[in-house]
């Protein structure tokens, strides 16, 4: 029974699928990257498709404009590192990730073979669903607690990543 | 009456306790001084109650002290029974108790741990009275284990000798053997009759069980054990003569008056259920035969002048429990009584020459000491006679209705036996006497300064001997019916109806019982004069008196040693600590086990994540 | 409106995300497939926001995508500290919290 989608989103869900396939399954880490840039540019779209205009927006500025950006540097930085691991045996055992791989993969089968028939509400959608101007009131009226807390984690996430990744000769960015 | 009794009853324990506390602080004399005292007072109360009970003509009455035990169906109240029998049996205990105490002020001279000694003998004393005035039996029961200890703590009173110790326990364990004779009669006794009080069972069992029911057999049989085990009977009577490693004093009032007397008095006490099981009485006149033949001539192959004593005794109490299984409860009595005397004489004149002679109690190192102990010597002599049958000294009446009573009620077979045993006892205490104080001095050149015992040793035994000459003559009389019997008859102790007492001593038994007596101590006394160089060695088989030690200890002694050993040795490393231990591994060896799950790897820590979400999404959607 | 679609791709995008955890030995590639993750979570929320209609969903979106952002700053410091010790990119080799 196929789900109830107009033809964009079957196009835009396949696009997603294979380019997460494409991110873990290439060789090399750049193009890896790249690939999850194209996922991340599809999962826009489809937040689009939902009406969450805020979210996708949102969605491309941070992740796609930040994070990917991030990793980009990072794994420019250690293109050549790459190869290195080539020459070491794994570690892991094998047969305990393809087990819980597999087992995993069957049960997330299993799971949307039970979501099949989900009921949904009627079409109505308020004007302002996911406009910058209802999250904005929501987040800093109904949600202002969390969103300060937040703003703390965040502070407290950049102290922490700067202290991790000082180097151990006493200055905090190396000869910088 | 109630206020002198239990006066009586306490004041030894006041004794002991206040001997006990102050053991440390208290000197010699002291310590003599309150461990004779008490008992006297005791004697003045129980003398008191004789008199008044037998002035005002009294009848046995019950004096509940307090409530005691109330456990579901298991009642019991500390409640002591006044009556004839209870009054003989403790005029018997704090009179001949007292001179034995005033005897060891003496004895123990030597001694420094005089407190503990009288102590422990008040202690006895208390538990003895306690077992004979005691109306449960269940309060018996107390007194009963109360003796049994404070014999164990006075045979091993020498702790530091090691036969003393060996010979406490051996007494202790074997005692032991035979309360749980008791203990099972005990309870059988609370399952039939919902109670344990002594008139009431003694009442109702004959309404409520016909003669020679098969439970009652039972019960009668479990009492029996118990007083085989406290009276040194076939086959619990190994005991008795290595009891002989304590002190002097000891022997003669646990061992011959008192303690070993409880087996009889427990049978005489409960005399109504004894009679409702013929089998048993009959069982018990066997066993009290055979004892007394065996123990006499055992006696007669010893070279240890106490021990001669101690199989003595043996041979006694068979034949009072010869007399019981007659159901001549109130000859047992009287035989009872007479032998207190007797007996503590013997032991306590022996106990003069042990003393003076520094403690050794071989005869061989004795002979010929009638010249040095000239007052000691005759009291011997005398009590030997006396427990001998000769008339008219104390234990001929007693003896001759033992054997009267046995040839009326038709046990022929076991009169010819008691007959036996009799003359066997004239002649090994004859002999006793002759190898101690006749013939040629054996002295060792350290002890040439002994002497006779001082005063206090001698007055006591001196009292006793008079009782010992005269006192058959309470049981005894002609034309009526002897002060004895009739006081005691109160409690009904006589089963058999017989003829006045005088017809006996002139029947052919009688004659035969004298004679034998009589022959058997000349003709002794005429060997060991005349022929005693010619005599050898004692016989060893009667010397082990027919190896019953050696036959227990490989019977019994060996196997449970090897298997304690094996216990030890074996089971016990290998099964319960190896038990524990493989608990121990298990654990580990499963810490090991998990410990392999952590490995630092990331993606095996997410591929167990990965696992129990596949869990947990069974789980969620079922 | 139907969004069972997005459902779908959503738990495939999890599981994705999940098997190349298992599969990347390259610590970079590794946090991607961390972060494929979280957009597929991102992507349920925003799902179902519109299906009933709760603009809370969107909320909590936005939260998650702050969270992601400061986890992959902090897990970009950790990594190249490991790296700094170990010289090599191997997620294998980080395994210094054994027992």
């Amino acid at each position: 029974m196929l789900p109830h989608a107009t033809t964009a989103q079957w196009i835009l869900g396949l696009i997603l699928v294979l380019s997460s396939l494409g991110v873990i399954l290439v060789r090399k880490p750049v193009h890896a990257s790249l690939s999850f840039l194209l996922t991340l540019l599809t999962l826009a779209a489809l937040y689009l498709q939902l009406s969450a205009e805020f979210i996708a927006v949102i969605q491309i500025l941070v992740y796609a404009g930040a994070i990917l950006v991030i990793f980009m540097f990072v794994i420019v930085l250690f293109q050549d590192a790459h190869q290195k691991i080539e020459e070491e045996q794994p570690k892991s055992s094998k047969i305990l990730l393809s087990i819980a791989g597999i087992a995993f993969a069957l049960a997330l089968a299993f799971l949307a073979k039970q979501l099949i028939g989900l009921v949904s509400i009627s079409e109505e959608l308020p004007a302002d669903f996911g406009t910058v101007q209802a999250i904005g009131k929501s987040l800093y009226i109904d949600f202002f607690f969390p969103f300060e807390a937040i703003v703390m984690v965040f502070l407290v996430a950049i102290v922490g990543a700067l202290y991790i990744g000082k180097k151990n000769d006493g200055t905090l960015m190396g000869d910088m | 009456m109630l206020y002198a009794l239990c006066l009586g009853l306490f004041m030894p324990l006041i004794g002991f306790v206040t001997l006990l506390s102050t053991a440390r602080y208290v000197g010699r004399r002291q310590a003599g001084f309150i461990g004779c005292t008490t008992i006297f007072i005791s004697l003045i109360c129980f003398v008191s109650l004789l008199i008044s009970y037998v002035y005002t003509g009294a009848s046995p009455q019950t004096y509940t002290l307090f409530d005691w035990i109330h456990f579901n169906s298991i009642n019991a109240n500390f409640a002591l029974h006044l009556d004839p029998l209870a009054l003989l049996m403790t005029l018997i205990i704090t009179g001949v108790g007292l001179l034995i105490h005033v005897y060891s002020v003496g004895y123990m001279d030597h001694d420094d741990d005089f407190a503990r000694f009288f102590a422990c003998m008040n202690f006895f004393i208390f538990s003895m009275l306690l077992l004979v005035l005691a109306a449960e039996l269940l309060l018996l029961f107390v007194g009963w284990e109360g003796v049994g200890l404070a014999s164990y703590l006075l045979i091993g009173f020498w702790y530091q000798k090691p036969e003393a110790a060996e010979a406490a326990t051996k007494a202790f364990v074997i005692n032991r053997i035979g309360d749980l004779g008791l203990l099972l009669g005990l309870l059988l006794t609370f399952y039939l009759f919902h109670t344990t009080d002594i008139v009431i069972v003694s009442n109702s069992v004959e309404t409520g069980f016909t003669i020679g029911a098969p439970v009652i057999t039972l019960l009668t049989m479990l009492y029996f054990v118990g007083a085989t085990g406290k009276s040194a009977q076939i086959p619990l009577q190994t005991w008795l003569p290595d009891a002989m490693a304590g002190p002097t004093p000891v022997s003669a009032l646990i061992h011959a008056a008192t303690m070993v007397t409880a087996g009889v008095y427990l049978v005489v006490r409960m005399h109504a259920v004894f009679t409702m099981a013929p089998m048993t009485l009959q069982v018990i006149g066997i066993i009290g035969a055979i004892t007394s033949l065996y123990a006499s001539l055992s006696a007669l192959g010893q070279t240890d002048l106490k021990r001669v004593l101690a199989y003595s005794t043996v041979s006694q109490l068979g034949l009072m429990f010869l007399a019981c299984g007659a159901g001549a409860f109130y000859a047992a009595m009287f035989h009872l009584t007479t032998h207190a005397f007797i007996k503590a004489v013997l032991f306590l004149s022996a106990g003069n020459v042990v003393h003076m002679m520094h403690g050794t109690t071989e005869m061989s190192k004795m002979g010929g000491l009638s010249a040095i102990f000239t007052k000691t010597h005759w009291l011997f002599l005398i009590a030997a006679l006396s427990l001998s049958g000769i008339p008219p000294l104390a234990a001929f009446f007693s003896k001759d209705l033992i054997l009267e009573n046995e040839y009326l009620v038709g046990y022929e077979f076991l009169y010819y036996i008691a007959l036996a045993a009799s003359i066997l006892t004239g002649i090994y205490l004859t002999r006793a006497y002759c190898l101690t104080f006749t013939g040629p001095q054996h002295l060792d050149s350290d002890q040439h300064d002994v002497k006779e015992a001082p005063s206090i040793m001698i007055t006591p035994v001196l009292i006793l001997t008079f009782f010992s000459i005269f006192g058959g003559f309470i049981g005894f009389s002609i034309g009526r019916t002897p002060w004895l019997e009739d006081f005691i008859a109160e409690v009904d102790v006589t089963y058999i109806e017989k003829e006045l007492t005088t017809d006996f001593i002139w029947s052919y038994e009688g004659i035969l019982a004298i004679v034998g007596a009589i022959g058997g101590v000349l003709a002794t006394a005429l060997v060991y004069s005349k022929f005693r160089d010619q005599l050898g060695k004692p016989i060893e088989f009667l010397k082990k008196s027919f190896y019953f030690d050696e036959i227990y200890n490989w019977l019994f002694i060996i196997p449970l040693k090897s298997i304690s050993s094996w216990m030890a040795q074996k089971i016990e490393p290998e099964i319960f600590d190896g038990s524990i231990n493989i608990l121990a591994q298990g654990t580990q060896g499963v810490a090991r086990a998990l410990q392999l799950v952590q490995s630092g790897q990331v993606r095996a820590y997410v591929a167990w994540m990965a696992l129990g979400a596949v869990l947990l999404i069974v789980y969620l959607v079922y | 409106m139907d969004v069972s679609l997005f459902v779908f791709v959503s738990l495939a995008m999890f599981g994705i995300g999940i098997i190349g955890v298992l599969i990347n030995r390259n610590a970079l590639i590794f946090f991607l497939s961390i972060e494929l993750l979280l957009n597929a979570g991102n992507l349920l929320f925003v799902a179902f926001a519109r299906e009933w209609e709760n603009q809370t969903g969107l909320i909590w979106v936005f939260f998650v995508l702050i969270i992601a952002a400061a986890e992959a700053a902090v897990g970009i410091a950790i990594f190249i500290n490991q790296f700094r010790t170990k010289q090599v990119v191997d997620v294998d080799q980080y395994d210094v919290l054994r027992g």
